[in-house]
């Protein structure tokens, strides 16, 4: 298992878009993939999920990820988090 | 003793337009989020009216506070995103009023909120309204059943289920 955590500094949030672009990522990989606001949690490949959680900008989020690709995983979504939100 | 031979028919739910307007394909959409079906399969609406009312019994899943977008699980667990107008999430609710909560149980019909789409247009966004099925990936097949003029409350997606 492996995780980071990351500041939102898009100042929308994890609106419609950004979060079916990251569960398309998230899809890419075998791993677990979970995103943790503090407030709620989510499956990073559940679009309802992801975008129920309402992510705001300022908030840290830890994303976890489980599974056997979990470095390539780990790498992706980070780079996607840090190149877009 | 054909009746072997007779595929079986799947069922279907269907959903209805939350708003007046004219239904047409997500390729219509000028945004390629809705219009390569990144969030999901289903259909835009261009809204002739400003109320958006709720198209299924369901439970509010989020009502964003920017109140361009809600999105509903229904009682079937479709899970759908009524997204107001593209890139209206800049305006921050201004020109939206939001009638429900994240939570809230809701019916079909139920007014879930109002849009100034006149305040819209003027501030450079497009008004219409893609409602997609989040979960399109649960089901055979999800199809925009309805492209024409529709009342709220009229059927426009047909989802079959696997």
């Amino acid at each position: 298992m492996k995780s980071f955590t990351y500041v939102i500094k898009d100042e929308l949030g994890i609106h419609a878009r950004p979060a079916g672009m990251l569960v398309k990522e998230a899809k890419n990989f075998q791993s677990t993939i979970t995103i943790d606001n503090g407030l709620k949690k989510a499956d990073a490949s559940k679009l309802m999920a992801v975008m129920s959680m309402g992510v705001k900008c300022g908030q840290t989020v830890t994303v976890t990820v489980e599974g056997e690709d979990e470095e390539a995983a780990l790498n992706g979504i980070q780079s996607f988090f840090e190149n877009n939100l | 003793m054909f009746q072997i031979f007779k595929k079986k028919e799947n069922a279907k739910i269907v959903i209805a337009s939350p708003v007046k307007g004219t239904a047409v394909g997500l390729d219509k959409v000028n945004d390629p989020t809705f219009s390569e079906c990144m969030l999901g399969k289903g259909v835009a609406i261009i809204p002739k009216e400003g109320k958006i009312y709720a198209p299924a019994d369901g439970e509010i899943g989020l009502m964003f506070d920017t109140l361009h977008a809600v999105s509903m699980t229904t009682k079937e667990g479709v899970e759908l995103l009524i997204h107001v107008g593209l890139d209206t999430v800049k305006l921050k609710g201004e020109g939206f009023t939001g009638h429900v909560a994240t939570g809230d149980e809701v019916k079909k019909g139920d007014l879930l909120l109002t849009v100034d789409l006149e305040a819209v247009k003027a501030a450079g966004y497009e008004t219409i309204t893609p409602v997609v099925v989040c979960n399109t990936d649960d089901y055979e097949a999800v199809e925009a059943s309805n492209l024409s003029e529709v009342e709220q409350g009229d059927e426009v997606i047909s989802i079959t289920i696997k």
